[in-house]
């Protein structure tokens, strides 16, 4: 899989290009917004890693560009300022997702992987996180490779959880997710569902802990040995 | 003398001083005018009386004077009219001719002057005004006196000049009073260009640098006050631009060298030495954000109009750090009012206060603490953690910048709290601290909420 990465600065790029080719992707290297303008419109990339903070000009610009000739490439953009601002005007620009510098590579590999698992992107529908997988077109989980039977709820619970693995996921876009607009929600129905998915997980000997982060939601992520 | 802060004040000030003075004295100065130009013109009018009355006085050869009127003459004269007198004077004194019923003379006799003189008496009631001129004939003069009653019914003249404050003086107050108003319109219009760019000028913050007052319509007075402003935002933006700039380009040049540090310690073959590594690119890569936000805080102003909700905040701020304490083996929960609490304030700078302090309790907290958000409705945001809490002589050092408990501790640099305290300052908020009965510390900012 070809991925097309845009970062002036030569060392980063060869060791971004390095850490991906050791996760199985090819990366293409450029380092100007006229490179990549002209390289994003000739080829078709699975995904496209962006810095910002080009030499010729701002790498916004061939974000919204790219919007505007609604090409659904994945972008994730590499910035090395952090603020909210900055991060929302990417977003608005069309980015998927960013990364802040200082970043460390298997993050990068993580969450490009995570944009080439939505729908209609190019990586295999599979999401895993330790010994527990999740396939996206059957909505089948899977613990040391054995179908799992969950409910519908549970179910979806699951896959909201792990598409974003050690990210959090609100308690809202849960209840919005589960319930939709369908009316009201019991005020502990979400935990209910996490509860019950997290003793299934246990008892069947899932690698995993979802974790809850009272007030905020929920995080799934890889079982610590302590 | 009365100072006035506003030049349309001041202006209408004296305008109002010169109304007054206007109003008292134009009356009397037209008043005098006019009872001038009645005297001239009654005068006049004696003078020529004067003359015609002379002309029919004649001398005979005997040596008598002879005073021949014509009838309608003598009517004008007549006692039963009463408003005209007539004299005639020999060299002596001596009364020739009178129209007076007792012969006596218009004037008194000591008045004979050598020239014609206007002369005032009193008669009675009747108050004559009148003329006396010599007349020669045969080397010898006589004098000829005519007055007119002033008081007489038909004197019309002199009832202008005595009805003129009653009848027309008053015109001249609502005259001026018009005037002023229509000049206070005028000053209005005459000044809206320099309210139009006192309003431009509100409009300038740090973040509105770009905005300029418009010269078009000012007056050329004004002009180079406008154009000196104008010239010195422009100084004042390329400041800014070179402040904000800096801290972009240092962000980049800092950040991008720590990530390929990153990456390159990601290749490394002995996992225990790169995770080392990592916790000290951690540490520093904090400390460059912390002096980048110090930076970006030199510029910061906080726009009157811009609003937060500083519960969405909080919630932001506890997903961003949750993975950081899970990883440390601790949690986090938020708790408190779920409703939007709106503030007056910067989203992003607000973010930053709440995420250091929420930093600050992870890394104090032991694992298995939960470090505990609250946010009350008042627009109070506590921040609660379970570490060693503050000592009493501590409470005032630990918001000063590079302040450090411990010195040999590295990742910190001691600058979260002196950015709080900045945050909290340009938001006039209150930043205190205190131990909790149950340990460790609780860290509260407390907002005025949003009108």
């Amino acid at each position: 899989m070809r991925v097309l990465v845009v970062e002036d600065n030569e060392e980063l790029a060869h060791l971004l290009a390095q850490g991906l080719k050791a996760e199985g992707y090819e990366a293409d290297l450029l380092t100007t917004v006229a490179e990549a303008r002209a390289a994003v419109t000739t080829t078709r990339y699975a995904a496209l890693v962006l810095d910002l903070g080009l030499p010729d000009g701002d790498g916004l610009s061939i974000l919204r560009e790219i919007r505007q000739r609604k090409d659904p490439i994945p972008v994730l953009v590499l910035t090395a300022r952090g603020g909210v601002h900055d991060r929302v005007s990417g977003l608005r620009s069309g980015a998927d997702d960013y990364l802040v510098k200082p970043f460390a590579l298997e993050e990068l590999v993580a969450r490009l992987e995570a944009l080439l698992r939505r729908p209609g992107q190019l990586l295999g529908r599979s999401l895993q996180v330790a010994n527990l997988a999740f396939d996206t077109e059957s909505r089948q989980a899977f613990i040391d490779e054995k179908p799992q039977v969950l409910s519908a709820r549970e179910t979806a619970v699951l896959e909201l959880l792990m598409r974003r693995k050690d990210r959090v996921v609100s308690k809202k876009l849960v209840e919005d997710h589960i319930f939709g607009l369908s009316g009201e929600v019991a005020s502990n129905a979400i935990e209910v569902y996490v509860h019950r998915l997290r003793k299934q997980l246990s008892e069947r000997g899932a690698k995993v802990q979802i974790h809850t982060i009272r007030g905020v939601g929920y995080l799934i992520a890889e079982e610590k040995n302590q | 003398m009365i100072s006035f802060k506003s030049i349309f004040s001041r202006i209408i000030f004296l305008h109002v001083i010169v109304v007054v003075i206007t109003a008292i004295f134009m009356p009397l100065g037209l008043y005098w005018f006019l009872k001038s130009a009645a005297n001239d013109l009654q005068h006049q009018a004696m003078r020529e009386q004067a003359d015609l009355v002379a002309n029919y006085l004649v001398l005979r050869p005997n040596g008598q004077w002879e005073l021949d009127l014509p009838p309608a003459l003598q009517d004008l004269y007549s006692q039963a009219y009463g408003r005209y007198a007539y004299a005639v004077l020999d060299n002596s004194g001596k009364v020739l001719f009178s129209s007076l019923k007792d012969d006596s003379p218009v004037f008194s006799a000591d008045a004979l002057a050598s020239g014609v003189a206007f002369m005032q008496t009193r008669k009675g009631k009747a108050a004559l005004s009148g003329v006396s001129l010599p007349k020669e004939s045969a080397g010898r003069t006589v004098w000829v006196q005519v007055g007119e009653d002033l008081a007489h019914r038909d004197v019309i003249i002199d009832d202008i000049v005595a009805d003129f404050f009653k009848r027309v003086g008053w015109i001249t107050l609502p005259i001026l009073l018009f005037l002023l108003a229509i000049d206070i319109v005028i000053f209005r219009r005459a000044l809206r260009p320099l309210v139009n760019a006192s309003e431009m000028a509100q409009k300038i913050n740090p973040k509105r640098t770009d905005v300029r007052l418009s010269p078009e319509k000012i007056p050329s007075e004004i002009l180079p006050l406008v154009q000196a402003v104008n010239q010195a935002l422009d100084r004042l933006e390329a400041g800014f631009r070179v402040q904000r700039e800096f801290t972009a380009d240092a962000a980049h040049e800092l950040r991008t060298p720590l990530t390929i540090l990153r990456s390159r310690i990601d290749t490394l073959a002995d996992r225990g030495t790169s995770k080392a590594l990592h916790r000290d690119i951690e540490g520093m890569a904090r400390i460059v954000s912390q002096l980048l936000d110090i930076a970006e805080l030199e510029t910061l102003s906080i726009d009157p109009a811009e609003k937060a909700d500083v519960r969405a905040i909080c919630a932001e701020v506890a997903e961003f750090a949750a993975p950081l304490a899970l990883a440390q083996g601790k949690s986090i929960a938020l708790s408190g009012t779920d409703e939007p609490v709106w503030l007056n304030g910067n989203s992003e700078m607000l973010t930053r206060a709440i995420r250091n302090l929420v930093e600050n309790a992870i890394n104090y907290s032991p694992p298995g603490a939960t470090v505990e958000i609250v946010v009350e409705e008042g627009g109070k945001v506590d921040v609660l953690d379970q570490g060693p809490g503050i000592k009493d002589d501590e409470r005032e050092l630990i918001f000063q910048r590079f302040w450090r408990r411990d010195r040999r501790r590295s990742g910190s640099a001691g600058l979260g709290l002196s950015i709080v305290q900045r945050i909290a300052d340009a938001h006039a908020a209150i930043v205190s601290v205190e131990n909790r009965p149950t340990g460790g510390a609780k860290f509260s900012l407390s907002f005025a909420r949003a009108t």
